[in-house]
Formats: C-alpha cells, structure tokens, sequence
C-alpha cells in the first residue's frame, strides 16, 4: 500500500522560555494509507498532539521527512483540517459563521459559502440552530460543529486530537457513530488521537501505540473487525482480545 | 515532569524580564538627563535626575522629607482604620442577609458613582485642615473597596464546604475557621489593595487644599516656589511609597494564599 | 455570583477584586421564574425603601433635632438642594461650567483611549516590549495620579490643556492595563484554529485577539470613566479658572451647601450616564456571552 501521509525520522523538541528544553518526538515514523482511518493511543504527553501539529503545520519539526501525496509538508493548508478537542469554536461567532470559517478565510463570497455550509449544518444535525451562539450549545453539538467545520474546505485528511473527551460517555458513543457514517461517505483520511483504546478499535483500520515521550511507534495493531460496525462488537471476544493486547502494550509507557 | 535533565539556562534567560526592566528604567532616566545637553535647561520649568536625587537627598538628610510624610500618616492610619472596620463589617452583612444587600446595594452604586472627592471642600471648610478632615475623607474614599469586596468574599464563600465541615462534625468555630475566614480573607486583602491608592488620593486632596505641612502640601508649595527639584524628590517619594505598598499587599497575597495564584 | 459585577480581569495587575471596582452591583439574581411575586419584587422594594427613608429621615433632620447655629451653616436638606438645582437649570447658569467641565472629561477620556487601545495591543502582544514598559506601568498604576496636579498646573497652566492632561492620565492606565490583558488572555487553541485555516497575523487579530479582548476593554472603559470624573473634579479643585468644580469650591467658600451638593449630584448623574451607556454597548458588543453563567 502506497503512503499517503508519510512521516520518517521526525525530531523535534521544545524549548519553552523560562525552562528546560522537552523533547516530544524521537525518530517518530508512521504511514498512513489514503482513505484510511488510524487511530494513535499512548501515555499522556508522549507527543501524539505534538505530531497532529505538524501535519496540520502549525509546528515546524527540528528535522525529519513528511510527505503527504508524494509532496513535501509546507505550513498549514486547506487539504488537511483539524477537529480540536475543546472544540475550539469562536464564541463570538454563531453556528453558521463558525462552519464557515475556512471558507471565509479563503477568500468565498457570502452566498458561496452558504451553499457549502447550509448541507453540512443539516448533516450534522444543526438546522435551525445556524444563529445560535457556541454557549447556547450542548458539548455534543459544539464538537458537531467542530467537524462541520472542519468538512466544510473538503479536506482529504482530517485530525481529529481527542475530539470526544470532553464528552459524556454516552454522547460520546453517539457521535462515534456519527463520524463514522460521515467517514464512510465522504472518504476522508482520518487520523484520529485518543485516550480510549476501546474507541481506537471501534473505529479504525489501525491502531498506533506510542512509546511515553520522546514519542515514537512502538507497535502497530491491524482492526480486522468487519465494517459497518455496531455497538454490538464490543462485546465479542475478538474485540476484547485486541483490547487487551493495545492495553499489555500501553501499560508499560504509562506512569502515574 | 520534565523527562529530561533540564540543562542550566544561563542567567540572562532566567532574568530576561527583570534586565530589560531596569534597561528600559536606565535608559529612560538616561536619556532624561541627556536631553538637556540639547535642549536649554530651565530649572524654574523642568528638572533632570542628578538634580532630583541631590534634592532628595538634602531632603532626607534635613529630616524635612521625613517630618512631612509622618504628619501625613496619622490621617492616613485613622482614615484607612476606620474603613477597614466599618467596610468589613457592613460588607460582611451585606454578603451574609440578603435583604440588607437588597436594601443597601443602591445606596452603595449611587454613592460609588458620585466623584465623592467633590466633597472636600465641605469637609475641610467643616472640619478644618487638621487631623480629623483629612482623616474622614481618607475614610469616605477608601471604605468602598472594602464593603464590595468583603461582600463579595461572603457571597463566594462555598456551601459545599460548608457542609462538608458540619458534615465532619465541625462546630461553628470550625466554620469560621476553616471555611469563612479563608474564603473571605483573600478578597479583603485585594480590596485593601485598592482602596490603598485612594487613601492616598484623599491625603492629597486634604493636603493640596488647605493644609500647612504634610506631604501633599510640600508639593504644592514646592510647585508655588518653583521649587521643581524638591517637587519632584516628593513625587517621587509617595511614587516609591504608592508601589511599596500596592506590591506588598501583591505579595502578601501571594505569600499568604497560595492557592488562589493564578487567579 | 460575585463576577456579576464585571468582567472578571485576572493576572498581574487587574484582579477579580478590581474589577469590582465598576461597583455597578446587581446582588444575587432574584429575577428567577417561578418566585412569587413578592420574592421577585423585594430587591427593587427594599432598595427603594431604603433611599426614600434616608431622604425623608435628612428632610426631617433640622426638624427632629436643634442643630447649633454654627452647624447649620454646613446644613441643607434634600428639597433645598432639589430647588437649588431647579434653579441652576432654569436659569441656565449651569450651562457655561458643565460645558467646561464636559468638555475637559470628553477630551482627555478620548485621548486616553486613543493611546491606551493600540499600546495595550502592542504590549499585549510583544514580550519585549511589555517587559521594558512593566516597571513604568507598575509605579505609575500605583501612585496616584493627583501627585503630578502641582506639575501640571505649572506646565500646562490653569486653563482646558491641564485638565484634558489629568484627565488622561488617570484614564489611561485602565484601558491600557485591560487591553492588555485582554490580548495577552487570547485563547491559544482559537489562534492554533484559525492558522490552521491558513490565517495571517491581521486576520487573527480580526478574528480572535480583537473578539476577545473586547469585553476587557469595555470593563476598562467603565474604570476610566470614573477616573477621567475623578481628574476634572480635582483639577478644577485646584487649578482652573472655570467649571463644575470651580463652582462647587467657591460654593463651599460662601456655605453654599446645597450647590456643593447639587454639583455632586450632576456629576453622579453625568458618570451613572456614561456607565449606563457603556453598558449597552458592552450587551451591544458582547450578545455572544452567555449572561451571567459564564464567570466560573
């Protein structure tokens, strides 16, 4: 399988002001298949958000090589998006201005972006709430919008950095169904952190473990669990057995 | 937290903020003093440091300096007292009965938002320049801070700690101790903080208006003699007395509750 | 609850409590549906009562007890000083001072916020700079602004220029140390949101620093507002040949009490105005706020 997202030897280590220098990420390789959903599960601060970053291009690695389609990585783009765990909305926005922010920001007109944003807004569920403002919102549809917005420059990759865990368990399970019937039809990579293995397997076709930091991969797990999934493969013995070998990996990195 | 021996970092990263603080401070009072190798210097107009320290020090040295800003602390220390005692404890009521703070609140907005200051001229023509005028409008200025924020302490202070304490068993003294107090103190101590700078508004109005010694009053007649030297060791006297004082309360803030740093 | 007052301005020199220094103080919210009428009322009662009382109570006073003859001089009551102010009005010999002092407060008050807003941004966002300006901003924060009168006077004369300067710097420093915070308090996440649509550095000001900073701003505004009344009463106090305050000290000089006190009142008026006004731009500025909850 050809790479889509490819990262070799990624360094890189911050060197905040008034402390030490912290090393995020060492020798950090991964591959990741167009179209295809993988998941990243490891210790807190082991680097995983570090590296949503850099693809996103917010953060320049020290050194390293990462391509996406063939080509270099260069700054932020519109082929990438993110969905950010505290949903990231701006409050003085209202629902429909917040979708379309990527939109605006590259330059579409008013009814253009309309257009884009009034299917998305139905498909997540918000009609008729496109004036209200990010307060008026439930966590659920805050990260509801966090994902419209993000579909809305229909970019090939999306990452998604723990974009539930401010979620109760049970909206929680709802919107993993939701993003994986949104997956399903528009065709997006995902590359998707968490802290939930269960949730990792549930919805990927890999699943990374990563080392405690200096991040790098520590071993690879294949999902061969059939698609579409339902709530009730959780409870099957393969599901189980994949959950406690990704949890024998991850329990040696994690230090409390 | 940091998986990593964190390197020594050399003294000037540690201290970037303070060195270009005292840089700026060197600079600014350089550049002060050059200034008038360029420009004409008219000592009855303008005034330069090495001037401004050599007045302060003769200042200090005559006991001058001194004198006046003991006179003006007397007032100063019955006024802010009286606010401390009588701001506290209204504010505590008003925080504690809902209905005094209903009945009251519009009367404090009201007062609060009249310039309260205009009423010097009264108090002094009523109460003389001595102690006592200077003393009441100190008081009048300062005891605002102190009933909002001892208010606002009580209406902060949690319930839920409430009832966990009597849910231990606590008695009423323990209340008090370990959940009121704590609770409250921190906002008393911020209100403190403010109502320091508007004492020493009420020091100087009483001061510039009618007094005959004083702190206050050496500026202004410093002002009156052309005196600009002098003017200026005492402005910068009360600037070096204003910071003193706002920081240290600051400090004590912080030194004394830790928990509410970042707050 | 206690954050109703303002907005809450945190970090290094405006703290919860100095916030509460706008003392625009609505108490616990009563308006809550579902209690009766008399629960709904009480504040808005009470309150009244109290004001009411205390006026009847002062009408009354040279009434209820013998004042000295010394001390009456220094006595006026509320119907004197509701007249006094009739007076003043309808004849129209408050005009010319309340001109003077309006215009001294609207001068000075917009200088300080011409200065204050875009050096608050720049400090707000530059380490640098706000390092080399903090010590500056500290002493000056600190000390009040008063000292500098005798100076001024002398400088600038007794005339619009003295009182428009002390105006201005009493006013300057809340806006300016309330924008800062307002830049500086700009939400990380929301800069990361909007670069990673590609946004430049204007269009995250447009988008985010500037949004976020607003309702620090407004609440700086309030702060000055009562400084820059503050400034013209001391500077007419003591060093200008007209306005308000200048009729209010030679008012005081002759006993006139019940003009000192009809001034104060229009000053009182004059700044509960610019406050009120403030407020509806604030709720005009900040309808994305939730109300009240959002202060944890």
């Amino acid at each position: 399988m050809p790479a889509y997202i490819s990262g070799r030897n990624v360094n890189l280590t911050f060197r905040p002001p008034n402390r030490g220098p912290v090393r995020a990420l060492q020798n950090f390789d991964i591959d990741i298949g167009e179209g295809e959903f993988l998941s990243i599960v490891g210790p807190s601060g082991c680097g995983k958000s570090t590296f949503l970053n850099v693809l996103l291009g917010l953060i320049k690695p020290d050194s390293g090589d990462i391509r996406m389609d063939g080509k270099p990585l260069a700054g932020p783009g519109t082929d990438r998006a993110m969905v950010f765990q505290e949903f990231g909305l701006l409050p003085w926005r209202t629902v429909q201005a917040n979708v379309e922010l990527g939109l605006e920001l590259k330059g579409m007109g008013g009814d253009a972006r309309r257009k884009l944003s009034q299917p998305l807004i139905e498909m997540i569920g918000l009609s008729g709430f496109e004036g209200h403002f990010p307060h008026e919102l439930s966590g659920g549809m805050k990260q509801r919008v966090g994902l419209a917005r993000a579909l809305a420059t229909d970019p090939n990759v999306l990452l998604m950095d723990e974009p539930f865990a401010a979620l109760d368990a049970q909206t929680r399970d709802l919107m993993q169904v939701e993003l994986l019937r949104i997956w399903q039809t528009a065709k997006k990579t995902v590359l998707f952190v968490t802290h939930q293995i269960e949730e990792a397997i549930y919805l990927s076709d890999r699943v990374m473990v990563m080392t405690k930091r200096p991040g790098r991969a520590k071993k690879i797990f294949k999902i061969d669990l059939p698609r579409p999934r339902d709530y009730e493969m959780r409870v099957t013995p393969e599901f189980n057995k994949l959950k406690l070998q990704i949890w024998n990996e991850l329990k040696d990195e994690i230090t409390v | 937290m940091l998986d990593e021996a964190a390197p020594r970092q050399s003294f000037t990263d540690k201290h970037r903020k303070v060195l270009l603080g005292l840089l700026a401070v060197a600079i600014f009072l350089a550049a002060w003093q050059a200034v008038f190798l360029v420009v004409p210097f008219n000592k009855l107009f303008v005034s330069k440091p090495d001037l401004i320290w050599d007045a302060l020090v003769k200042l200090i040295a005559s006991g001058d300096l001194i004198r006046d800003l003991a006179i003006s602390a007397v007032p100063f220390v019955y006024g802010f007292g009286a606010a401390v005692v009588v701001g506290v404890a209204l504010g505590i009521v008003m925080g504690w009965r809902e209905r005094v703070s209903y009945a009251l609140d519009p009367i404090m907005t009201i007062f609060y938002a009249s310039p309260l200051v205009a009423l010097a001229p009264l108090v002094i023509v009523f109460f003389g320049v001595g102690v006592s005028g200077k003393a009441i409008i100190i008081f009048v200025l300062s005891v605002f801070p102190f009933i909002f924020n001892a208010q606002a302490g009580v209406r902060a202070v949690d319930r839920l700690l409430i009832n966990v304490v009597r849910s231990m068993g606590g008695t009423e003294r323990d209340l008090y101790l370990k959940v009121i107090v704590p609770s409250v103190l921190p906002y008393i101590v911020a209100g403190a903080r403010i109502a320091v700078g508007r004492g020493l508004i009420g020091i100087l109005v009483g001061e510039f208006f009618a007094a005959s010694e004083g702190i206050g009053y050496a500026i202004a007649r410093f002002g009156d003699l052309f005196a600009l030297d002098r003017m200026f060791a005492c402005i910068f006297a009360i600037m070096v007395i204003a910071v003193v004082l706002t920081e240290g309360i600051r400090w004590a803030e912080r030194a004394a509750f830790p928990w509410r740093a970042g707050q | 609850m206690g954050g109703a007052r303002g907005v809450p301005v945190a970090g290094r020199t405006m703290t919860d409590a100095r916030a509460l220094e706008t003392g625009v103080a609505p108490a616990a919210d009563p308006g809550a549906p579902g209690r009766s009428l008399w629960h709904r009322l009480e504040p808005t009662i009470l309150g009244t009562t109290s004001i009411v009382v205390l006026l009847v109570v002062w009408e009354l006073l040279p009434r209820l007890i013998t004042v000295s003859a010394g001390t009456k001089l220094f006595f006026t009551t509320p119907s004197q000083i509701a007249g006094t102010l009739w007076r003043l009005f309808a004849t129209g010999s408050i005009w010319t001072p309340l001109g003077v002092s309006a215009s001294g407060f609207a001068l000075g008050l917009s200088l300080s916020i011409v200065v204050g807003l875009p050096l608050g941004v720049l400090i707000g966002r530059s380490r640098t700079l706000n390092a080399m300006l903090d010590p500056f901003i500290t002493a000056f924060n600190a000390t009040p602004r008063l000292v500098f009168l005798p100076l001024l006077m002398l400088w600038f004369g007794l005339g619009l220029e003295m009182k428009v300067v002390i105006v201005f710097i009493g006013a300057l420093f809340p806006i300016l140390i309330n924008t800062y915070e307002g830049v500086r308090n700009a939400d990380k996440t929301l800069i990361n949101v909007v670069r990673s649509f590609g946004a430049s550095e204007w269009d995250i000001a447009r988008l985010v620093v500037v949004p976020n900073a607003m309702p620090y701003i407004v609440a700086g505004l309030r702060l000055a507002i009562g400084r820059a009344v503050l400034g013209v009463v001391v500077a007419e106090f003591f060093g200008s040949e007209s306005g308000l305050g200048v009729m209010m000290v030679q008012a005081a000089g002759r006993y006139q009490v019940d003009v000192v006190f009809s001034g104060l009142i229009v000053f009182a008026v004059l700044s509960l105005a610019m406050t009120a006004m403030v407020q509806v731009l604030e709720s005009r500025l900040t309808r994305w706020r939730p109300q009240r909850a959002g202060e944890e």
